[in-house]
């Protein structure tokens, strides 16, 4: 375990110092999105405004906003891509690099993911959720969110991180076979922003597509934190969606393993 | 230390058409392009030998150090470094190797060069005390400290190259592979990574690989070489052999009095060679005459006493072919071959 950190760590902080070199493109990029949350945020006044009952698809307007916030926040910790760089090695070569040492390419780039993890977390995260608190707790008159579910809130979100990475990076292989990985980009991007339940809750998709969602991971990535955060599982249902989590965790790690063990074969390196 | 068995690697590749046209057409075809890029090669090298592996571009020679590193499967055979079939344990051969293409770096581009070395130390899990031995060593013979600080993008190539071969060595590996490590770079630096190879090499008993199309670098490092042409090995073995094979021919020049004197005469016949293994030239406005022979044919002695005999010689010069000469005639044999 030691030995594991000693080796990854490195990859994590240096992917934390890299974004803090790059930062001018990144608070562009950060604005931009915050940006997107708040037309959100008034898009769903607006409805709740003209809608007859006080719940829509199970939410309050009150928890509307906090699933607006908390989700932007989400995904900004979770939805770390690493199926970008593996294209991007990919189809320069310097694949080849990762592959003479030591180390597990996928690891690597999840401890890289981490290391945005922070950064994400540092900024803006921290902001908008103490924002989106105060807001909550002085503008609405609402009790702050309990501790308890900051912390299962945040143990899911780890989980959620790790089944994102790990499913973009089964994504990625799709790189070995055409170097158009960056147009697939795009689709998977615009396709998850509706199955993680990013853009509108999942529940607001009527039942049956909802159960449907129910056996998918993209539903376990966004949808199930946020409503952690809300308080919205009894005791033994957050034991089943978090295990439920666990076991994307560990199907996609076996997936990635199997894909990568039989793509490395076919393996061409391109250049040199 | 490393066993190469039959190894051979085949790419397959979609067939292109040219054109938007062609294009589409490639997205419906299932036509497939094959290409060996190394056939059916075999060689072993003991611990602290230095191998040069030549051949023209295209060869396959960067093919093969990619399968013995590990990042390429072999299509067939097989090959041991030190006990480990890399295909099988990537990760295990790593920590024995070093690695260093000269066409791409391995550090971290954005970080200090400083950086890039910590990080290589926790993956390799290289102890304190063993850190500090290293880099000492590598800090004298590769001059890092002048750009330690400063970021891997802002290098010149010849610095990052030194900058890589430290990283490569930051572990004490037992093999060392450079592919094109002086590939572009000016003689003063040249001279500095040949010495640190070498001197890598004596130190610590470290087998290095080393391809180039440099034959300086060969000529300076290299007693054995192996040569391959279109995936297929042409020659192993070593250099004073490679010399003595297929370095026969020599030229004799030489000042001499009275240039008039040499044009009649029918030297062919005047040494008993046939036309082949004897060639004259004669320069009138330098006074040179030169002589280019076989000398497994013909001696030094006789062309000089033959000479000598005529006119008087002011000053003679012997020169033995050189490598890159014969380096160029067996690739160039290899292409008639085929
Ligand atoms: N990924 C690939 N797909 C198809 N063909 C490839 C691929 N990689 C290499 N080749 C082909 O295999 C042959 C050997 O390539 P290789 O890179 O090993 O040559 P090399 O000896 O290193 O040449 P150079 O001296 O130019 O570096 C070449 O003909 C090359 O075009
Ligand atoms: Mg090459």
């Amino acid at each position: 375990m030691k030995k594991f950190l000693r080796t990854y760590l490195p990859f994590a902080s240096n992917e934390l110092k890299r974004n803090m070199a790059y930062k001018g493109a990144f608070y562009l990029f950060t604005l931009c999105s915050l940006f997107g949350s708040f037309i959100q945020y008034y898009l769903w006044m607006a409805i709740y405004g003209s809608a007859q009952g006080a719940k829509l698809g199970s939410l309050t307007r009150e928890e509307m906003v906090v699933y607006v916030f908390m989700s932007y926040v989400t995904s900004s910790l979770t939805m770390i891509s690493v199926s970008r760089e593996l294209g991007r090695d990919v189809v320069k070569g310097s694949v080849a690099m990762n592959l003479i040492k030591p180390i597990d390419y996928r690891l690597s780039l999840i401890a890289k993911g981490m290391g945005t993890v922070v950064y994400h977390f540092l900024i803006p995260g921290i902001f908008v959720w103490i924002g989106l608190e105060l807001y909550k707790v002085f503008i609405l008159h609402l009790p702050a969110v309990s501790a308890g579910n900051i912390l299962w809130y945040l143990i899911s979100v780890f989980f959620s991180f790790l089944i994102y990475v790990l499913f973009d990076f089964c994504f990625g292989m799709i790189a070995f076979f055409t170097t158009y990985i960056f147009g697939m980009q795009m689709a998977k991007d615009a396709l998850l922003s509706f199955l993680t339940g990013q853009l509108i809750p999942l529940s607001f998709f009527p039942g049956i597509i909802q159960r449907l969602f129910d056996f998918l991971p993209f539903s376990s990535m966004v949808y199930t934190p946020v409503m952690i955060y809300l308080g919205r599982y009894r005791p033994s249902e957050l034991c089943f969606v978090l295990g439920r989590q666990l076991v994307w965790v560990v199907l996609l790690y076996l997936l990635g393993s199997l894909l990568w063990k039989q793509v490395t074969k076919r393996l061409v390196v391109l250049g040199g | 230390m490393i066993q190469v068995e039959h190894i051979s690697k085949e790419f397959v590749s979609p067939k292109k058409y040219p054109g938007l046209k062609g294009a589409i057409k490639g997205l419906f075809s299932n036509e497939k392009v094959r290409k060996t890029a190394v056939d059916d090669i075999s060689f072993h090298i003991s611990e602290g030998e230095i191998v040069g592996y030549i051949g023209s571009n295209g060869a396959g020679k960067s093919t093969t150090i990619k399968m013995m590193t590990g990042i390429l499967t072999p299509t067939s055979g097989q090959c041991l470094i030190n006990g480990i079939d890399p295909s099988k344990n990537r990760m295990e051969n790593a920590q024995n190797i070093g690695v260093v293409f000269g066409q791409r770096t391995q550090l971290w581009w954005d970080l200090p060069l400083s950086e890039s070395f910590t990080i290589l130390k926790e993956i390799y899990n290289v102890s304190d005390e063993d850190y500090k031995d290293r880099m000492d060593f590598l800090n004298e013979v590769l001059d890092l400290p002048e750009f330690f600080d400063r970021p891997v993008r802002t290098l010149s190539l010849g610095q990052r190259m030194r900058a890589d071969l430290g990283a490569a060595l930051i572990h004490n590996p037992k093999v060392l592979y450079l592919d094109e490590p002086t590939i572009g770079l000016d003689i003063v630096v040249k001279d500095k990574i040949r010495d640190a190879i070498r001197q890598i090499n004596e130190q610590y008993r470290t087998t290095v690989i080393l391809t180039t199309h440099d034959i300086g670098d060969i000529e300076e490092l290299c007693s054995r070489i192996i040569i391959i042409d279109e995936g297929k090995k042409i020659y192993d073995g070593g250099l004073a052999e490679l010399k003595d094979t297929y370095g026969t021919s020599r030229r004799v020049t030489m000042e001499v009095r009275q240039p008039e004197l040499f044009r009649k005469i029918d030297w062919e016949e005047k040494l008993h060679a046939d036309e082949s293994s004897i060639e004259t030239e004669l320069d009138d406005e330098k006074n040179l005459f030169s002589v280019s022979f076989d000398k497994n044919r013909i001696q030094v002695s006789d062309i000089i006493s033959s000479v000598m005999q005529i006119s008087d010689v002011r000053d003679i010069q012997i020169q033995e072919t050189e490598l890159s000469e014969i380096v160029k005639a067996i690739y160039r044999h290899a292409l008639k071959g085929r």
